[in-house]
């Protein structure tokens, strides 16, 4: 007992002599004289080949050396990249970009036909690209990406070395948002002819951008460094970059306080509140609106959720403001629409008028609606609510579970590991599921056309309104960006009518940095290129 | 012994290729595909994608053809991280568990080796149990309580190591120290078991009769004899201590290949589960052997045959 009482206090005395002040933070090596950013990057690329990447943390690698027809400014807008002016047809269908006289960063001018080559390499066939759907709104895209047609059939030509053209299946007013995305980037038809699938090895990769690729080891971090030869470099400050795959949030927020890393792209949630405490790290906090929604679905093939009263009384009982006040804490807001405020090209809805009602109504409402639709206390309401075991939805699921209850509604949660549980969703082997959706791009398509009746696996409930997905087609075809913006509410308003699905929370996005790093501007796409940071006292 | 040793080869090859056979159906037999994440690919580009790595043939086949590549050294793409091939990966991964679980493995020796001497010397003093109740603190406290314990201590508030990441043999102390702790704890009790069973034998009290100082009693005689259990526990524990590196590599964020393997299960990329899992048993195989080896080198009264 003595020894164990002893060896406590040794313990307790290192802890204690440990406050005496921590040392200078043992950082990655930086050349003398060159300012370096160590960067949490979230999660490991599993590729930096434009066509065969879908993940944000990946872009945030290759954004930094590839530069489509438009870029990123620094609130995550789009701004003229290699493209410095264009055009529009009438009818909207046809674009005319003209790009800007730029290198490789081997000294090859970049042009139109570098561009040609990027979108016809994303839709060969035999790229295998799994982003290539989301331009199918260029002319043949889909058929080419089939094999139906040969890879020059694609609306996409090169006028001169620095006149692009893209001819669209249909006015596409999102294009300019999509041109900054990984998909449109220009491919480096010399390179990629020469190395094949390896011309993304550390020593063949060329850029067009601020940095270009040192190396890249797996699970510890990839290093780029200014590129001399890009356009504005005079303008870049810092020389190079250390992106580290940060899976562990919390580990990751350990060694920002240490300064062994600048900054990292995430926090954990339930983390937030603490560190923006005065004696925490509150300079080091970043949180923003972002565009993602986290929502409830329901299977419409399950008979007792096939009655839109069941739906809505479900929609209606669940207390949002206790979900993102007290359980998520990261700033999440509370959702009654679908399409997350700010996104572009929109015209936010009025929610349902049930929304604007206090909790206490709404669930009389719903007890009503359960009512009638032939449940009560003799017979009550038995549901499976199925989540993943995240721990965002691990919080969430309780406090749907007695939400529910309070209406009498028994439910049972079925937790299920990632992967599964999305799975279970795609097989509709669910009744009640939790899902979320983050925008590809800015543009309330992205998140409307998911529930359209084609769109097969992802639509999980298996929404069908005739009349939704008509409104959708015509905003497809229509040039006039208001008519189009009232097309796409009077569809989501009919969507959320028919409580197919029960939205819960808007994202935010989140990033701890260290405030000795400037030029970062919290936004709404979550964007934020190095080229526009610097160090205090670098400059 | 070289019969021996042919032997114990020769019966590695089915063992390998039932831990392969069985790994490649029940990887494949997991709900989820590599391909699939919370967004669903449309139909014609999933198959393009499963085309490419030639996925859309019958599970037979594509057993049949990954056991050919395999006996040729090529162990196949990964399947996530597309722009490197299994075998790049674990070239990667590998040095750094290797080093952290051998340097583990040495410290734990010599730390535990000694402490188990010290505490049979002083049988039932003070000095034996301390060591014993520390081993046993060692053995209960596990890796996950005590990585992070130590890191806070010494990392985040001393200083004097980093949280996390490797940034030269300095990120290494604390993982290393981390695995070793309760292996320490296990070879020191062994040491101590054995000692004290070799210390009254009759041919240590010939030997002290001989008159034979203590030291030369204690390190020529009574040591030999009672490491041999030490020993076939040492095999198996190497191949542990390297391949089982993965909490303190996730904890401290050590690029090694414990921490792609959990990811790369997690992920449903085959090809790379496959590859380490084929390291690692082939790892565990030879360890054993190389054990009963020494164990054959160390006691005589082992016989290879």
């Amino acid at each position: 007992m003595r020894k164990a009482l002893g060896l406590l206090l040794a313990v307790g005395l290192l802890a204690g002599l440990s406050a005496c002040g921590p040392q200078k933070a043992i950082r990655a090596p930086c050349p003398h004289g060159s300012v370096c950013l160590e960067y949490g990057n979230g999660s490991e690329p599993v590729s930096l080949d434009p066509p065969k990447t879908t993940g944000t943390w990946e872009d945030r690698v290759m954004g930094e050396m590839l530069i489509g027809l438009t870029q990123n400014d620094p609130e995550g807008r789009p701004v003229p990249g290699m493209a410095t002016s264009w055009e529009t047809s009438p009818d909207g269908k046809t674009w005319t970009f003209h790009l800007r006289h730029a290198l490789w960063s081997d000294g090859v001018p970049v042009t139109a036909n570098d561009f040609v080559f990027g979108l016809r390499r994303l839709m060969d066939p035999t790229t295998a690209s799994q982003y290539a759907y989301l331009l199918f709104f260029i002319k043949n895209a889909e058929p080419v990406n089939a094999g139906k047609l040969p890879l020059t059939a694609l609306g996409a030509r090169a006028i001169d070395d620095h006149t692009l053209e893209l001819t669209l299946e249909h006015p596409a007013p999102y294009l300019l948002e999509i041109a900054k995305h990984q998909t449109m980037y220009p491919l480096p038809e010399h390179a990629v002819k020469k190395w094949g699938d390896r011309w993304t090895d550390p020593g063949h990769y060329v850029a067009n951008g601020p940095y270009k690729l040192v190396s890249w080891r797996l699970g510890d971090r990839i290093t780029l460094e200014k590129n001399p030869l890009y356009w504005d470099a005079k303008s870049v400050c810092i020389d190079q970059i250390n992106l580290y795959p940060t899976i562990d949030a919390i580990a990751a927020e350990r060694r920002v306080r240490r300064g062994e890393l600048d900054l990292n792209t995430d926090i954990e949630s339930n983390r937030v509140a603490y560190l923006k405490r005065p004696d925490q790290m509150p300079g080091y906090v970043h949180t923003h609106t972002y565009l993602g929604v986290s929502y409830l679905v329901f299977n419409t093939q399950v008979p007792a959720l096939a009655d839109r009263r069941v739906r809505l009384a479900l929609d209606m009982s669940v207390d949002r403001d206790f979900i993102t006040g007290k359980l998520l804490r990261a700033g999440e807001t509370p959702a009654y629409v679908f399409v997350p405020p700010g996104t572009a090209n929109y015209q936010p809805i009025i929610p349902p008028i049930w929304t604007t009602w206090p909790l206490a109504r709404r669930q009389a409402a719903a007890r009503a609606l359960l009512a009638q639709a032939g449940y009560g206390p003799g017979h009550p309401l038995k549901i499976e609510y199925k989540h993943s075991n995240s721990p965002a939805s691990m919080l969430v699921a309780p406090a749907l579970q007695a939400d529910w209850k309070a209406i009498g509604v028994v439910t049972t949660l079925a937790e299920e590991e990632g992967q599964i549980a999305y799975q279970d969703l795609r097989v509709r082997n669910f009744e009640v599921g939790s899902a979320s959706w983050i925008a590809d791009y800015n543009d309330a398509t992205s998140f409307l056309g998911l529930q359209q009746s084609q769109t097969g696996a992802q639509n999980y409930g298996d929404y069908k309104n005739p009349v939704f997905d008509a409104l959708l087609a015509k905003a497809d075809n229509e040039p006039d960006a208001k008519t189009r913006a009232a097309y796409l509410a009077r569809a989501e308003e009919i969507m959320l009518g028919d409580a197919t699905v029960a939205p819960i929370s808007f994202f935010v996005n989140k990033a701890l940095v260290n405030p000795r790093i400037t030029g970062w501007v919290d936004n709404l796409t979550d964007w934020h290129r190095v080229q526009y940071l610097c160090v205090k006292g670098a400059r | 012994m070289f019969r021996f040793l042919l032997r114990r080869l020769l019966v590695a090859i089915p063992t390998l290729f039932l831990v392969i056979t069985a790994a490649f159906f029940m990887m494949r037999a997991a709900p989820g595909s590599p391909f699939e994440m919370s967004r669903k690919l449309p139909p014609e580009i999933l198959a393009h994608v499963e085309a490419k790595f030639g996925m859309n043939r019958p599970l037979g086949v594509q057993y049949v053809s990954y056991l050919a590549g395999v006996a040729h050294g090529d162990f196949g793409p990964s399947l996530k991280y597309q722009d490197k091939s299994v075998l790049e990966i674990v070239r990667e991964g590998f040095p750094t568990s290797l080093t952290i679980g051998l340097s583990a493995l040495i410290l734990a020796s010599l730390v535990g080796l000694t402490l188990g001497v010290l505490a049979a010397l002083r049988q039932n003093h003070s000095l034996d149990y301390s060591v014993m109740g520390i081993a046993i603190l060692g053995v209960c406290i596990p890796s996950f309580v005590a990585a992070p314990l130590l890191r806070q201590v010494f990392a985040s508030n001393l200083g004097w190591v980093p949280t996390g990441g490797l940034n030269g043999p300095i990120s290494l102390v604390l993982p290393v120290v981390v695995l070793a702790l309760p292996q320490i704890a296990i070879i020191s009790r062994l040491t101590r078991a054995g000692m004290i069973e070799v210390l009254h034998s009759n041919y240590i009290r010939t030997a002290r009769a001989k008159g034979l100082s203590e030291p030369t009693v204690v390190f020529r005689h009574a040591l030999r004899a009672a490491i041999v259990p030490l020993v076939s526990y040492l095999g198996p524990a190497c191949a542990g201590l390297i391949t089982g590196s993965l909490v303190v590599e996730k904890i401290f964020n050590l690029p090694g290949l414990g921490k792609s393997f959990v990811l790369g299960a997690l992920q449903r990329d085959y090809t790379l589960v496959m590859g380490v899992l084929i390291l690692y048993a082939s790892l565990i195989i030879a360890l054993n052997l190389a054990g009963d080896m020494l164990l054959a080198v160390l006691d005589p009264r082992v016989r290879l045959s």
